[in-house]
This record gives structure tokens, C-alpha cells and sequence, in this order.
């Protein structure tokens, strides 16, 4: 049946080709933009651990990951604390660790402060790959995520430089392929002295935060903790697990819309190319289907025989697009190597979903001519030239 | 009863606004066994009568009997089994699929009716033999010459050993010597398989090799005569195939 299908198809070969170059070019966006958004889930799912372990308290009108011209007084890290079902509020403070980082791929790499009194605790949920923690009274001592560590050349016991400033590396986080694999931590009055050279000019006397990281007591539900605190304390914007969560998602929600018009695109091209080239194969064939439901061939034999010939050619073209996507995928990858920046996730999904796409379009695809050829009727259909 | 009877058959085909009476309540026996020739001028009903016995279109009026099953009243699918399983049919044009080999086509039928891989190997070689093909059926349609490319067909045809074999102007794309040669294979296959023959022919050639010829005018029967069965010689000799 297969070896049938395949002779049919070689028939026309220029046709045939064409069109499957149309669906491999279709597929190989796909595959590649599917490579991009594994790569962005990866990131997005990391992140998330990191962003919902703990409510974060933030200026009013300041987001998540922005609002880096926004600042708390450290006066209201005693008022969150105050809060009943509080755990611990940490002060924390982000900078940036380059001065124009401009535009980058993923989460820019930060320097970020935290209040060593119970912000070990925070850091519990990152795994070591060496050294330790930061402890409570470290000062001058920094904790590196993967990334930022092979960008610095980083090992343990070593020294960095973070903004000119001299830091002693005290651990090395493991890979979580997401943002903190960009963050530099270090202890409060460390980063805040940072922060300090790095904004001359604002708010001079006054200790200031970012952030506040504020943990939960057991059996306390987060959600409602922060509601309370946003009741309590004025003038900030809390950011609940559920909310940081929100957030995140809008982040790949886009992406993902990126990722669904160009699927919808490849399904709208390639799929009016099968279904003309099998239109068309179905006209020429009209004596051949009339002679095969002449010597007895059923209505749904011709069907599955049509529609078999459309799902191979979608097959083919996913395959061999898919192949191309991971291809350029791999190679961008490698190039990208030095840099520390990984700009494609390959996971089963990237490599299976083209082709199983390519190939359920084709056979959508087919079913239009596939029911033309067999509703055909044998008397009809042997009379044609 | 006949193995094939039609009574009263009618079939208009409108077109336009245009009404042709291909058949006129025509009324036909055919026995089991027969060789017979249905002849006539064009657009006398001869493809007409022969579609409406092989179940590939329907009557607009009238009945047909195959096997005393009345085909005027069987749905499309019930169509297609009679003629999966009683009918094989021989074609001006050959209609064979180019992509497949010669053995492949003839097992064609054969999968249709859902027979197993090696069955249909022996089947299909069975009958190749029988139509003297020998060694071409490894070969393509388009490296066969018009009268092996006929043989492959009645080869196709005669594989799944129906009751009935339909041939609509088998030899019209033929030369002299292979209508002969085709004539002479079905004739002799007839004699061999008592398997029931009906040809439209307008060939004068060949319906004289018929043990009977139907003449049909304006879709009616003229005249419907038994005949002696007369001797096939083929000339030039065999070699200048």
C-alpha cells in the first residue's frame, strides 16, 4: 500500500516536490519557533519556582521584574513583618550588573541583594552544584547563578568582579535554566553600597529596598497573607505567588500566540497546497479510481488510499522541515556556545510535534479530494480522458 | 431464468434539457456458459446495456437480473460486491495502473476481496499463465505492447473467476492479428472455464468468432442469433508478435 502510495505521488514528481517543500517550509518555522518557546517554558517554569516561593512586596505601581526607578523605605520591611503569618521579610535590593545592559534574551543578569538575617532560606530552593550558601554576617561574598558564573569565569573561592567591586565567590548555583541562573546574590548592605555608586544621586541618606521577599508561615495561605498586607501596609504593591504566576504566564502567553499564527499560517499554505496537488492528482486519476470501484473497490478504500497519499506527503515534509528546524537549531545553539547564552530548548515535543502536525494536516488536507475521489461513480468516471 | 435477464430496461440520460433513450425497454437472457457478441451502430445501447449488466450505473426504468438477484435495486455498496465478486470487466482502453507491474494489476481485484498476500500471488500467476503473458509480468503497462497490455487485463479480469465477464470493445485499439489473438484467448478461456462472455464489439471479425450476436438499434434488441461456432486461424504466424 505504502510502496503504492509512494509510486503514485513520484508520478508527478516536480508537483509533488513543490508541494512538500511547501510544508517543509511551514514545518521548519515551526520547529524552530517551537524550539524557541521550549527554551522560553524552560525559562518561564524556573522563574516561576523562584518568583511563587515567596509574596513579593514592591513600590506601588512597580511590577515583578521592573520598576528599577521605584524604591521602599526600609522602614516598611518592619511593617510587613508586623503582619500576622509573616515568616520572615527579607530586604532585597536589585541591580543591575552592567550599567547598559540594554536588551537581552531571557532575564537581564542582576546583582541582588538580600538581608542575611532569614534570606538563606530563600536561596534553600536552588540547589548547589558547589561551595555553599550565603550565611547570615557575609559580607563582601557572592553566590553566583550558573549562568552568570561561566560568563565570569567564575569558581569557587575566587574572586569576581561585580561593578568594580572585588567578590569572594562563596558557591556556585546549579543550572535551573531560568533567571536566577543570571543572579549574582550577594547580602543587602553589599548590594545597597552597589546601588549606591551606581545611582549617585538618589536618595542619598536613606536605606532603601526594591523589594521585599516575604515567606509565610506554615499552614498560613499566601493569598490571603497578602491581601492583609496590602491592607496594612500603604503605599506598596504586593505581588502573591498566584499573581507572580499570572505574570509569568503573560510572558509566554505571547510567545506562544507567536508560535500559534505561525502554526496557523504553515496549516493555511500547506494545507491549500496538498489539497491542490491532490485535486488535481484526483483528476487525473479519474479513469484509474473508475476502473478500481469498477473491479470492486470500495468507497472507503479510494478514501484511505487518497487520504494516505495527502498524510505522506504532510508526513515527508514534516519530517524532512522538522529535520532542517533542529538542524539549524543545534548549529545556532553551538554558535551561541561561548557566549553562555542557549537560545533553543530541544525537547521530544520540538522534534515529534512538527511531524505529527505536518502529517495531521495532510491528512485534513486530504479529505477534501479523497471524498471527490470516492464519491466518483465508476461510469462516470471510466468515460473521462 | 438466465444467469442475466433484463426486463423492460430503460435508461434516459438527460442532458440540457436533452433526453436520449439509450435503452428502450429492452429485454435480454443470457445463460451460463454463453459467448456472445452485442453489436450494433454507435448510440445504439451496446456500453449502455453492457454498464447496466456490470452494475456500474442504474437503470432509469425496468430490472436486471444477475443470478436472479434483482441489481436494479441494490444500494451503491451492494453494487460494488457484485461486481467484486461476480463480474470481471475487459475495457477498450485497457485501464491499467501505470505505477503497478503487470502482476500487480491483475492482483488488484484480488485485494478488494480481501484475500491474503500469498493467495493473491498464486492466483494472479495462475491467471497470467493462462493468458500466455509468461515472463512480461515483471513489466510496466507502458513496456507492454496493445495486445499484452489487453491480455493483462482479461487477465485482471478472469482472476477472481467471475460468473461473468464484460468487455466493452475489447480489441478497438487493437491490429487485426492481436484482436484475433485476444478473441482467441477469450474464446478459449470460455470453452475452459464455462465462465460466461459478453463483448460489445462493433468488429464484424469479431462477434463472427461469437456463438451468438445481439443486435441492438435505438436501444432495443433487432435480432438475436445462435451461431455455428466458427474455427480461429490468426495470420501471420505467431512469431511476428
Amino acid at each position: 500500500m505504502i510502496k503504492y502510495v509512494l509510486s503514485n505521488m513520484w508520478r508527478r514528481k516536480a508537483r509533488t516536490m513543490l508541494t512538500v517543500l511547501g510544508i517543509v517550509i511551514g514545518i521548519f518555522a515551526l520547529t524552530v519557533l517551537g524550539g524557541l518557546s521550549a527554551r522560553l517554558n524552560q525559562q518561564v517554569k524556573g522563574a516561576r519556582s523562584w518568583f511563587t516561593s515567596s509574596i513579593s512586596v514592591v513600590p506601588s505601581g512597580s511590577s515583578l521584574f521592573g520598576g528599577a526607578d521605584k524604591y521602599l523605605e526600609l522602614s516598611k520591611v518592619d511593617q510587613v513583618s508586623a503582619v500576622n503569618g509573616v515568616d520572615c521579610a527579607v530586604p532585597g535590593i536589585g541591580v543591575l550588573l552592567k550599567e547598559n545592559a540594554g536588551f537581552s534574551f531571557g532575564a537581564p543578569d542582576l546583582v541582588i541583594g538580600l538581608d542575611l538575617k532569614c534570606g538563606p532560606e530563600l536561596l534553600k530552593q536552588l540547589k548547589l552544584s558547589g561551595g555553599r550558601s550565603l550565611q547570615t554576617g557575609d559580607s563582601g561574598k557572592v553566590v553566583l547563578g550558573a549562568t552568570l558564573a561561566q560568563k565570569l569565569n567564575a569558581k569557587v573561592g575566587q574572586q569576581v568582579m561585580l561593578r568594580g567591586v572585588p567578590f569572594e565567590v562563596a558557591g556556585i548555583f546549579e543550572t535551573t535554566l531560568s533567571a536566577p541562573d543570571n543572579f549574582a546574590f550577594v547580602s543587602y548592605p553589599d548590594a545597597l553600597a552597589l546601588f549606591r555608586t551606581a545611582n549617585p544621586f538618589i536618595q542619598k541618606n536613606k536605606d532603601i529596598v526594591s523589594v521585599v521577599y516575604t515567606t509565610w508561615k506554615k499552614q498560613v495561605n499566601p493569598e490571603t497573607l497578602s491581601t492583609d498586607i496590602a491592607a496594612k501596609v500603604s503605599n506598596v504593591r504586593v505581588i502573591s505567588p498566584k499573581d507572580a504566576e499570572k505574570q509569568i504566564s503573560q510572558f509566554s502567553l505571547i510567545f506562544n500566540a507567536i508560535l500559534f499564527g505561525v502554526a496557523l499560517i504553515a496549516l493555511i499554505v500547506g494545507g491549500l497546497s496538498i489539497i491542490n496537488t491532490m485535486v488535481m492528482s484526483v483528476s487525473e486519476r479519474t479513469r484509474e479510481i473508475g476502473l478500481k470501484k469498477a473491479v470492486g473497490a470500495e468507497t472507503r478504500t479510494i478514501l484511505l488510499e487518497y487520504l494516505t497519499e495527502s498524510a505522506t506527503i504532510g508526513f515527508i515534509g514534516g519530517l524532512i522541515g522538522m529535520g532542517f528546524g533542529v538542524l539549524t537549531i543545534v548549529l545556532i545553539n553551538n554558535a551561541t556556545k561561548g557566549s553562555q547564552v542557549t537560545v533553543f530548548g530541544l525537547t521530544p515535543l520540538v522534534v515529534i510535534g512538527p511531524v505529527v502536525f505536518g502529517t495531521v494536516l495532510g491528512a485534513l488536507a486530504g479529505i477534501f479530494p479523497a471524498f471527490r475521489a470516492a464519491r466518483l461513480r465508476p461510469v462516470d468516471s471510466l468515460k473521462e480522458d | 431464468m438466465g444467469m442475466i435477464v433484463t426486463r423492460e430496461l430503460t435508461k434516459i440520460y438527460r442532458s440540457d434539457g436533452l433526453e436520449v433513450r439509450a435503452l428502450d425497454g429492452l429485454d435480454l437472457e443470457i445463460e451460463k456458459g454463453e459467448f456472445l457478441s452485442i453489436v450494433g451502430p454507435s448510440g445504439s445501447g451496446k456500453s449502455t446495456l453492457l454498464n447496466m449488466i456490470g452494475c456500474l450505473d442504474k437503470p432509469t426504468g425496468g430490472h436486471v437480473y444477475v443470478d436472479d438477484v434483482d441489481t436494479s435495486k441494490l444500494s451503491e455498496k451492494e453494487l460494488t460486491r457484485v461486481r467484486r465478486e461476480k463480474i470481471g470487466f475487459v475495457f477498450q482502453e485497457f485501464n491499467l495502473l501505470p505505477v503497478l507491474t503487470a502482476l500487480e494489476n491483475v492482483k488488484l481485484p484480488l485485494r478488494y476481496l480481501g484475500l491474503g498476500s500469498r493467495e493473491r500471488d498464486r492466483l494472479a500467476h495462475e491467471a497470467i499463465e493462462k493468458v500466455g503473458l509468461g515472463q512480461r509480468w515483471k513489466s510496466r503497462p507502458s513496456q507492454l505492447s496493445g495486445g499484452e497490455r489487453q491480455r493483462v487485463a482479461i487477465a485482471r479480469a478472469l482472476v477472481t473467476t467471475p460468473v461473468l465477464v464484460l468487455a466493452d470493445e475489447p480489441t478497438g485499439e487493437l491490429d487485426t492479428l492481436n484482436t484475433c489473438r485476444v478473441i482467441e484467448l477469450m474464446r478459449d478461456l470460455n470453452k475452459e472455464t464455462r465462465q460466461t462472455f459478453a463483448i460489445v464489439t462493433h468488429d464484424p471479425m469479431v462477434a463472427g468468432y461469437t456463438r451468438r450476436i445481439v443486435s441492438l438499434r435505438d436501444g432495443k434488441v433487432v435480432s438475436d442469433q445462435p451461431k455455428e461456432d466458427a474455427d480461429i486461424v490468426c495470420e501471420p504466424d505467431e512469431e511476428s508478435i
